[in-house]
């Protein structure tokens, strides 16, 4: 009926010396022990409430039994936790693990580091009952909610507006300092490693560190511009820029037209890097994503914000004189924004485009390895962006796809697409040409042409600037019409797949889920 | 529980009753009847009923009980919760009285079987009683002696006290009904029950005599402040020199008219309660006075109070011309000391009344003060974050900090002196130590307590001071004797928390027995007990105005008490754990509290405080006492907060890394 069961008593009795103690005596004595046990708690919990705690301690306890004028147990009061362990072959038996300590190791090791001593920092927690947001402060919930009751409260006392707003000397503590001089140098000097990672997260969540915003986007401005070309310090400039992004207690807007040129010089930047092995296109990418979630976040704050970053980025697109890597960076970043960007902007300047970059990739045309392995990325990149466009356009549009289906027919085109990707596939390996001209020649696209000359038609009247160049011969202008007419929102998805099937053969159709495709082909 | 003959006769009268009541139905005059009837029983010398004790089942309590649960539980709405509450006085004298006859198992089995009804309101006393496994530990445990000596008041309306009786006579569960007649005084009033928020007392209805309680709170409490403090003198001063400026030399003489009759009035309520007190008469007191009359009552000082030096008061005076007025649109600046590195030692804080010296009281027993303003300037932290840590760089080679050895155990509490010239410091080796700031030495041992002294405050004039204990005393003391002035014995548990009127006439302990006691310092009597919290009471604070206090307690929950009557105005909720501290602004308006849930929160006193006036004539509308702000620290529980003479808010805690 106790909890302390009569056998535990017995052991007690036996471990002290008390060999045989009658089962009856143990019995009576069970309740008694139960109850001590249960002052001795209450005593100890009052020691802990008066040692303004929370948490019960093998020290109250003691204080509690030294109350009650009994020795306390000692052995047990050390700073660090008890180690229990389970007793092997019982489930809920515990122990406390017991090293033994060697002396002599103990007197040989060397004195460990003096403890820091206790001291007193003094803050503010509020300032006329508004909590300043320091690091000393517990972080409010978001950077969103002071400032909006700053608002009210100005619109309150118009008298407090104009206190705030004085110029006031911006004061760093010395903890901030030294933080972001730890960082700046993390940064720069040692980028790969571990610190650093765990610097980005604390960067990412660290409440405090707002009043260095400021230093953070000036610093990163000013070494971006400087290492352009050491790729791994480039690569932790645009990692802080993340954390500082990612920060929600940060209030980074007013930093963004410092930050941005940075960004977008690592993703459309001529050189990044000074070796060739240099794995600068992972930069390009991280970058293009990292601007294109500044746009996400803040373009409905800043109208301007992204038209001007999708000006800069169409500029290097399609200035013929720039170099590959950055046209694979203006991709990227094209492609980052969404595909409704690649379809307003990339997808009408396709196809001249891949006119000027087919002679890059051929081994015949263009000599030096290097650049025919950067047009290829290029022409990797482009194919991505406009595959995802267009499996983003069937997706939106399952209705305009959507055939009586039929089993029998569904595989029959499954056999026909296998089929014809051999084919392709061969053709493509062995003669070099141009895709879109194999394409032309082909004959399941051929069964299509009717659809695209009608867009065709129909699109000419609408007066938009076809970019037909003629050049592409026969069926390329059909082609570039509908690319040209890829931003209506109302276009059949499968005449856009028509003409980017066109333009970059099968590759496409890995964007294309298998049921769907099996309806074109 | 022997039968004996008298017993034998009430027991022949008892079946009288039920029999004619069952005769006859539950017409008016029968239950009057019947009240009184069970009055007189519940109140003869002899509790035992031995019709229900004839026989000797243990199974009869679970079996009477649990059909008492499950009726109450069916029964109506409205009643229920009045019926509940006379279920867990029934339920833990079942519990009790099979202890007593030594049918342990079955107490055992029955307590843990309705125990979960019961654990939503008072799990601490379950926890309590849950230890009770003989006969013998009735005897021993303060709460359960105290339980089965005094009889339970519950307050219940009519129509519930019908249906009760009905049911246990038409049930004929006599077990029962002989506990409920044995342990329970029913207060039986006509009309609605009371609601659900209205019956504090549910909730510490074990531990204290309410008729004790009820007689000592009619005891007058003269809760004016001293006559001819500074405060007083700076207003005087004020209104002396509106009044020369506005008026002509021509008034003159009308003026000084008018200033006698102010003083008149000023002298009337220090003269009476004197006389009062000469009579001995307890009737009409300040009281009725002092609710009309907007400001507070003066009255003269029972000690011998300091005489404060010139320069001193000056420097009050200043200080009184300078302060903020607060309130609940201008909520105070809060400066914060943080403890860091004190690998969690710290006990008790404390901040002299100006701000500058902090104090820390150890668990090893080492009591340490820091200069705040030799460490930059600590009232302007904010322009000085990074010279304090420079300071503690310690390129001195000395700490920042003077550290007082002396005890030789934790330390529980520290207080500064008003003028922060002297430091107190209580300890678990049962002694107070009195340490000079300025000397910076050991001045005096007081030994007087047996046990631990939880808690020493410095009194508003400084030079008196009290303490409380672990021996269930308080004590008064003086600077220059060892000896205790006055000793307050009377609660039933620890006292742990002691805090002075602002009139130094009276001393407020908060106790473990769940109460708050407040005591004459003159005489060593208690004055006033208020009943209402749920767990140990750890913190205390006074009105400027003298009027009212505000316990905390280690729920979280916050009272505000009104002296005179001896009422709770409301509870303040909003903690979620020990409340360490608590502090009202000098002007009376805002409450801080500070708790270990690492929050501070501001309340609004003003608000309860005009509702009190209206209240007065409607003392059943509850109006709830407003939470102005909450400010979160970071993982820092608060430890100590003080008010300055300026009203600039110091709070303390020690960094805990959790």
């Amino acid at each position: 009926m106790s909890i302390v069961p009569k056998e535990t008593i017995a052991v007690i009795a036996q471990s002290i010396g008390i060999a045989n103690l009658s089962s009856d005596v143990a019995l009576a004595l069970a309740p008694d022990v139960e109850y001590r046990l249960r002052e001795i708690m209450q005593e100890a919990i009052k020691c802990m409430r008066h040692s303004k705690r929370t948490v019960l301690t093998a020290e109250d306890v003691n204080s509690a039994l030294s109350l009650r004028n009994v020795e306390p147990i000692y052995g047990f009061a050390s700073g660090d936790p008890l180690r229990f362990k389970r007793a092997v072959g019982h489930k809920d038996l515990f122990y406390i693990d017991d090293r033994d300590v060697d002396f002599k190791e103990v007197i040989d090791a060397p004195l460990p580091k003096a403890p820091l001593d206790t001291a007193v920092v003094a803050h503010w927690l509020a300032i006329e009952g508004v909590q300043p947001a320091i690091p000393e402060n517990a972080p409010v919930e978001a950077i969103v909610a002071p400032s909006e009751n700053k608002k009210s409260e100005n619109s309150k006392e118009d008298g407090l507006l104009v206190d705030l707003k004085l110029p006031v000397k911006h004061v760093l503590s010395r903890e901030l300092q030294l933080y972001f001089d730890k960082i700046t140098e993390l940064t720069v000097t040692r980028p790969e490693s571990i610190l650093c990672k765990e610097a980005l997260v604390s960067l990412a969540v660290d409440s405090g560190i707002h009043p260095l915003v400021p230093y953070f986007s000036y610093f990163i401005a000013d070494e971006v511009a400087r290492s352009l070309n050491d790729l791994p310090i480039l690569f932790a400039l645009m990692r802080v820029v993340r954390s500082l992004l990612q920060n929600p207690h940060i209030h980074i807007e007013p930093y963004l037209h410092q930050l941005m040129p940075s960004i977008i010089t690592c993703v459309v930047a001529k050189r990044l890097g000074s070796k060739i092995t240099d794995n600068h296109w992972e930069l390009r990418d991280f970058s293009a994503n990292l601007a294109a979630s500044v746009c996400k976040r803040y373009g409905h704050v800043y109208h301007n914000l992204q038209s001007r970053l999708t000006k800069t980025l169409i500029n290097a697109f399609l200035d013929p004189s720039k170099a590959l890597t950055q046209h694979y960076g203006a991709i990227q970043g094209l492609a980052a924004l969404g595909t409704s960007v690649v379809r307003l902007l990339v997808l009408p300047n396709l196809e001249p485009y891949l006119q000027l970059l087919h002679p890059e990739m051929q081994l015949e045309k263009q000599k030096n390895e290097m650049k025919r392995k950067e047009a290829w990325r290029v022409y990797g990149a482009l194919l991505r962006a406009a595959g995802k466009c267009l499996y983003d356009r069937l997706k939106l549009f399952p209705g305009l796809l959507s055939p009586p289906r039929h089993p029998g027919w569904r595989i029959n085109g499954r056999v026909a697409t296998s089929h014809s990707n051999k084919r392709m596939s061969s053709t493509n390996l062995s003669s070099q040409q141009p895709p879109f001209k194999k394409v032309a020649a082909d004959g399941p696209t051929g069964a299509m042409q009717p659809i695209a000359m009608t867009a065709n038609l129909q699109g000419a009247p609408d007066g938009f600037p076809t970019r037909s160049s003629g050049k592409g011969g026969s069926v390329a202008p059909k082609g570039s019409a509908v690319l040209a007419q890829a931003w209506k929102e109302d276009l059949d998805a499968g005449r856009l797949l028509a003409s980017l099937f066109q333009l970059f053969g099968e590759g496409v159709f890995s964007f294309i889920q298998p049921v769907e495709m099996s309806f074109f082909i | 529980m022997l039968a004996s003959g008298v017993p034998m006769e009430e027991e022949e009268l008892q079946k009288a009753v039920v029999a004619y009541l069952r005769k006859k139905g539950f017409a008016k005059t029968e239950i009057a009847l019947q009240e009184e009837q069970q009055n007189r029983l519940s109140s003869s010398s002899h509790p035992d009923l031995p019709l229900s004790r004839l026989e000797n089942d243990p199974a009869r309590y679970s079996g009477g009980y649990s059909k008492l649960r499950s009726w109450a539980y069916s029964s109506l709405d409205l009643y229920k919760h009045e019926l509940l509450r006379v279920l867990y006085s029934v339920y833990i004298h079942c519990f009790m009285d099979l202890v007593a006859e030594g049918h342990m198992r079955d107490a055992r089995t029955f307590f843990q079987t309705f125990r979960e009804d019961h654990e939503l309101t008072h799990l601490r006393d379950l926890q309590k009683l849950e230890g009770i496994l003989s006969p013998s530990h009735l005897e021993e445990m303060e709460l359960a002696r105290s339980l089965r000596q005094n009889k339970v008041k519950i307050k219940i309306c009519q129509y519930a006290y019908d249906l009760l009786l009905q049911y246990l006579q038409k049930t004929q569960s006599l077990t029962i009904l002989g506990i409920i007649n044995e342990r329970i005084n029913f207060e039986v009033s006509p009309g609605q029950p009371i609601s659900i928020s209205d019956d504090m007392e549910v909730v510490a209805l074990v531990g204290s005599n309410h008729d004790q309680a009820k007689q000592i709170n009619q005891k007058e409490v003269r809760w004016g402040l001293l006559e001819d403090s500074v405060e007083d003198r700076l207003e005087r001063a004020n209104s002396d020199s509106e009044k020369a400026e506005a008026e002509n030399k021509e008034l003159d003489p009308e003026d000084t008219k008018k200033r006698s009759v102010d003083g008149g009035k000023q002298a009337a309520p220090v003269k009476k309660p004197k006389k009062d007190k000469l009579v001995g008469a307890t009737g009409k007191n300040v009281r009725s006075e002092t609710s009309t009359a907007p400001v507070a009552p003066r009255v003269k000082p029972d000690l011998t109070l300091p005489i404060m030096p010139m320069e001193v008061e000056k420097a009050i005076l200043e200080d009184l011309r300078n302060r903020v007025q607060l309130s609940s649109s201008a909520l105070p600046s809060i400066c914060f000391y943080t403890f860091i590195n004190a690998h969690n030692g710290l006990n008790c804080s404390a901040i002299s009344h100006d701000g500058s010296l902090v104090a820390g009281g150890f668990s090893d027993s080492s009591l340490k003060v820091w200069d705040m303003s030799k460490i930059g300037q600590s009232a302007k932290p904010g322009e000085n974050d990074s010279i304090p840590s420079e300071h503690f760089l310690g390129t001195e080679g000395e700490g920042p900090y003077t550290l007082f050895h002396g005890h030789s155990g934790p330390i529980y509490s520290a207080t500064f002196s008003p003028l922060g010239d002297f430091l107190l410091s209580s300890s678990s080796d049962s002694t107070i130590r009195l340490w000079s700031t300025n000397l910076n030495a050991n001045l005096v041992c007081y030994k007087g307590h047996n046990y631990p002294v939880w808690d020493v405050q410095f009194s508003p004039v400084g030079h008196y001071f009290a303490s409380s204990s672990h021996d269930r005393t308080a004590r008064i003391w003086s600077m220059d004797r060892i000896q205790p002035l006055r000793i307050m014995a009377g609660h039933l548990s620890d006292v742990d928390c002691v805090q002075w009127h602002a009139n130094c006439n009276y001393v407020a302990t908060g106790s473990s027995d769940k109460t708050v006691r407040l005591w004459d310092v003159q005489s060593g009597e208690c004055v006033r007990i208020f009943i209402g919290h749920r767990s140990t009471v750890l913190s205390l604070a006074m009105s400027p105005d003298g009027r009212f206090m505000a316990s905390g307690d280690e729920d979280g929950t916050i009272m505000m008490w009104d002296l005179s009557s001896g009422r709770c105005i409301s509870p303040l909720m909003g903690h979620s754990s020990c409340v360490w501290t608590l502090a009202f602004s000098r002007e009376g308006s805002l409450l801080a509290s500070g708790a270990a849930d690492c929050t501070v929160k501001l309340w609004d006193v003003t608000t309860s405080m005009k509702g009190q006036k209206i209240e007065e004539s409607k003392p059943s509308s509850i109006n709830r006492l407003r939470l102005l702000k909450a400010l979160p620290t970071k993982s820092t529980p608060v430890y100590t907060l003080q008010f300055s003479r300026r009203n600039l808010l110091f709070a303390a805690g020690a960094l805990s890394k959790c």
